[in-house]
């Protein structure tokens, strides 16, 4: 796909002479991931964006470290507004929000990144065996997508959510099954269009066999779109934990998660407890945001049409 | 008799912006200005009354089956149609209220092994025809052929125990016993479940003629076991047609002081007068409407707009109340004739071996810290449980030592009956059995070494302050060494877990909370029978003591003289014995009435009166 540096070199010796050439002068010449590298550092949202994805994770994964509370044990101080001892108050256990949302962040970073893991690397692998077999393969890997996706996500979490007792691993199981269905269409329109390509025929003409094609020329030829919709992915499941916890399917008690406090929150919601909704929601949203400004720039630094050259 | 549901506060999210926005919008004060009301007393108007969430009508026949015995259906819709028998709940008071009953007091003779009943002769049904022997004859046919459809059933119980019945006269009903009872548990728990029904249902097809007083009795279908169980068939498929039950000429016909208007297979309820109604209040409402709710947030959304008369607040917005006083409401909890408690599965294979031991139950229970969770969860609304005698009504039966219970919190108590049973207790950590044995100072029958003190607990999910409590047990069973692990889950999915089953590797649910305990109708004497029994149906832990037996036994068949002696023995043993995990009772529901709403009193047994509301200007 690309050039190797050594093969560039003499070219480059000739064009950057000392008088330059006529016309102006040339650009030096970039490998493809430094040019998606370049064109996605030149996105100020999603430096923006990245900055905040690592700032999250710092203050979910290093601030406990720094911020001892105690979240599992009832203090009876409830409902305290934000003061001393407690920068964000107290929720309706008594324990410290600031702390719980450093927690809460954790288990939702881990669970949307777990998801989007699983459903991307399932779906994936889904799409691209049925686009590139083809056939009656095909249609019954679709339909099958299909189905799943016909029924309404939010009855099917709650059935789900229902039938098996919530934890971490059930949690993300559950999402992923529902999450899977979006990127095995994407990629099963991609592998459409690219099992007919040249290099696709002289790898079959060669003795290649369907698991090579598929793994090494498939798949690759569609990371810019596995990657866009992966951290879509994270945002996504983000929310659906949120809305699961919400309807009381989340995470066991007294663990925490984003949504589960901005669930919990939502009960006071007339009595003006801010710090109960606020510090949750805005987790939230700062979150999915983040991760949609990366993957908005990851689809324009991928996406050759979209390159700045 | 019923598995009471509290008022649930549960709601949907829509987006995280919208709960945001809410928020902002509910810190602000109230604008709205307080309403005056005189005394004057208003003939008609329309009162509404909020259903629980989620819990609407949807079954109208009295011989009422499991899955539909609820008080959403009995207490909240039947009754203001078709009156039982005897009427409990005299104003706020747990006790009989003759002057609300068809029948005149029972006569007890024969050492109480006969017992006469008289109904009184004004009740009419809304056809003309009137309320009679007869109609409490059709009724004891239909339970006696169709017992195991009936939710009320409990072997050897009411019907079981009447040998024979005859009317022995136009209003009046003669019960042979089988043996002697003592005549206030027989009144308050088996003369209690009898509805007259009108002989008009005594039927088996919506175009057979309907029966009238002067229809011979031996044509009358229910006279045979076969046709009792036709005519049951009949009226359980037609009560099953929710969207008739405003038309049906079947249910059309009623004794009680309403009648249906209009009924929606969503849950909403119109009522209207029943002019032929003969008991001592008429209805001074024009139209009594019931609403249903799927959350308990949207209800409180109406109840903000005034837009409902009889509404109820959850309690995690209780600190609104002044809010509501300022659009003209007053706060009335309503607390019901019951007591709250959650279940130990006494037959699972893993922890049942643990939850038999006495020492292991009253560690437990050293732990509940009612008097804390009632202050910091429910607002101060509340009453601690020590028995299974209710206290937060006033009333006869409780006496001194379940008003006041054995083991009151403490964690170092607690730990100190664990460490002397055997367990190696380990604070925050687990605590396992270090001497397995049978001994006094050892773990019990049952428990290997090194068992673990590790349960699962699983509560009903949507009210806030039943999630505090159980996350401050979990918090303080871990200062004791007991680790707790909590899940949560809707009501109907929590109740039907907790259902009682064989010892085995199936029976395996260990601790289940619906969060609502138990509300003594129709066993109006809380005598235990139909939940601590070995052979209760709604024994759910299965609980079995031979000596609990034989006090709820004595409680049946004491004397008149030897009755209360006989009830403080069973009560204060079952204080003592710990059969479930006692909890705070909170009220039934957090009432919120218009003011100028009048007449409004709070049935202990959830019974609705609305024929005595009355608006005034």
């Amino acid at each position: 796909m690309t050039r190797a540096e050594d093969q560039l070199t003499p070219f480059e010796d000739e064009i950057v002479s000392p008088t330059g050439p006529e016309g102006g002068e040339a650009r030096e010449s970039e490998s493809a991931l430094q040019l998606i590298l370049r064109t996605f550092l030149e996105n100020k949202l999603a430096i923006l964006g990245l900055g905040l994805v690592v700032a999250m994770a710092i203050f979910c994964f290093i601030g406990p470290l720094l911020y001892h509370t105690n979240q599992v044990a009832t203090t009876y101080q409830i409902n305290l507004p934000p003061g001393k001892g407690h920068p964000l108050g107290t929720d309706e256990n008594g324990r410290d929000v600031l702390g719980r949302l450093m927690v809460g962040g954790q288990s939702s970073l881990e669970i949307g990144i777990a998801v989007a893991i699983i459903a991307t690397v399932f779906g994936v692998l889904w799409g691209a065996i049925a686009g590139y077999i083809g056939g009656k393969l095909d249609s019954v890997m679709m339909r099958i997508v299909d189905v799943f996706l016909s029924i309404p996500s939010l009855f099917l979490l709650i059935f789900l959510a229902a039938a098996f007792t919530p934890n971490m691993t059930i949690l993300i199981l559950i999402l992923s099954f529902i999450s899977w269905l979006s990127p095995s269409r994407l990629v099963r329109g991609e592998a459409l269009s690219l099992r007919v390509r040249e290099y696709v025929k002289a790898v079959k003409i060669m003795g290649g066999g369907p698991t090579r094609i598929v793994v090494r020329h498939i798949i690759p030829n569609t990371i810019g779109t596995i990657a866009v919709n992966a951290t879509f992915q994270i945002a996504d499941a983000i929310l659906v934990l949120a809305t699961l916890s919400y309807l009381g399917l989340g995470l066991p008690p007294p663990a925490a998660s984003w949504g589960e406090m901005l669930s919990n929150g939502v009960n006071y919601i007339y009595d003006g407890y801010w710090w109960l909704i606020y510090p949750a929601g805005f987790a939230i949203i700062i979150t999915v945001i983040a991760f949609n400004f990366i993957g908005d720039a990851l689809r324009d630094s991928l996406e050759v049409r979209l390159q700045k050259r | 008799m019923k598995k009471n549901i509290r008022r649930r506060s549960s709601a949907v999210i829509a987006t995280t912006v919208a709960a945001i926005t809410l928020a902002a919008c509910g810190s602000g004060a109230s604008s709205s200005s307080s309403s005056s009301t005189g005394t004057t007393k208003v003939k008609g108007g329309i009162a509404t009354f909020a259903e629980g969430p989620g819990a609407k009508p949807n079954y109208i026949f009295p011989l009422t089956p499991p899955t539909n015995f609820s008080t959403a259906n009995l207490s909240l819709f039947q009754t203001l149609m078709y009156r039982p028998l005897y009427w409990y709940g005299n104003g706020s008071k747990a006790e009989i209220n003759y002057a609300y009953s068809v029948a005149k007091p029972p006569v007890f003779s024969n050492n109480n092994q006969t017992v006469t009943v008289t109904l009184n002769s004004n009740y009419k049904w809304s056809n003309g025809e009137s309320v009679d022997a007869q109609d409490v004859i059709f009724w004891m046919n239909l339970v006696k052929a169709n017992k195991t459809n009936w939710a009320a059933y409990v072997p050897g119980a009411f019907p079981d125990n009447i040998v024979s019945y005859k009317a022995s006269g136009k209003y009046t009903v003669v019960f042979q016993l089988d043996k002697s009872y003592n005549p206030t548990w027989f009144t308050y728990n088996e003369l209690s479940q009898i509805t007259p029904l009108p002989l008009a249902w005594d039927k088996t097809s919506l175009t057979a003629p309907s029966p009238t007083a002067s229809t011979p009795v031996s044509s009358l279908p229910d006279q045979t076991t076969s046709g009792a169980k036709a005519v049951y068939n009949f009226l359980n498929t037609q009560a099953g047609q929710l969207s008739t039950y405003a038309t049906s000429p079947i249910w059309s016909i009623v004794d009680g002081p309403w009648k249906l208007k209009s009924f929606t297979t969503q849950g909403k309820a119109v009522f209207v007068p029943n002019p032929a109604y003969g008991g001592p209040v008429k209805a001074s409402l024009s139209e009594f409407i019931e609403l249903p709710f799927t959350a308990s947030s949207s209800e409180y959304n109406v109840l903000r707009a005034k837009g409902i008369t009889y509404g109820y607040i959850p309690f995690s917005d209780l600190a609104q109340k002044a809010t509501l006083a300022q659009e003209g409401y007053t706060l009335q909890p309503w607390n019901l004739f019951g007591f709250n408690y959650w279940v130990e599965n006494f037959n699972n294979p893993t922890v049942g071996p643990i939850f038999k031991q006495l020492y292991f139950r009253q560690a437990f229970q050293h732990l509940i810290d009612q008097q804390q969770w009632i202050q910091s969860f429910l607002h101060g609304l509340g009453v601690p449980t020590y028995s299974p005698v209710p206290t937060a009504i006033s009333n006869p039966f409780a006496d001194s030592v379940s008003k006041t219970g054995m083991y009151p919190f403490s964690v170092t108590a607690a730990k100190s009956l664990l460490t002397s049973h055997g367990w190696k207790v380990v604070a925050n950590g687990t605590t396992v059995c270090a001497k397995p044995g049978t001994a006094a100072n050892e773990c019990g029958a049952g428990i290997a070494a090194n068992t673990p003190l590790t349960f699962n607990l699983q509560y009903a999910s949507g009210l806030t302050f039943v999630s505090q409590e159980m996350q401050a047990l979990k918090s303080t069973a871990a200062s004791a060494g007991i680790t707790i692990n909590l899940s949560q889950a809707p009501f109907d999915q929590v109740i039907a877990n907790a259902a009682a089953c064989p010892p085995g590797p199936n029976c395996t649910w260990q601790m289940e909370n619906w969060a609502g305990g138990w509300v003594y109708a129709p066993d109006y004497a809380p005598t235990g029978g139909e939940i601590f029994s070995s052979t209760a149906g709604s024994n759910f832990g299965s609980y079995n003591d031979p000596k609990t037996n034989q006090l709820i036994t004595q409680t049946h068949t004491a004397t008149t003289s030897q009755f209360n002696s006989a009830f403080n023995a069973y009560q204060d043993y079952m204080v003592q014995q710990l059969p479930v995990i006692y909890q705070p009772n909170p009220p039934f529901q957090l009432s919120e009435i218009q003011s100028n709403l009048k007449g409004v009193t709070q049935n202990p047994y959830a019974n609705l009166t609305p024929e005595t509301w009355y608006f005034v200007k």
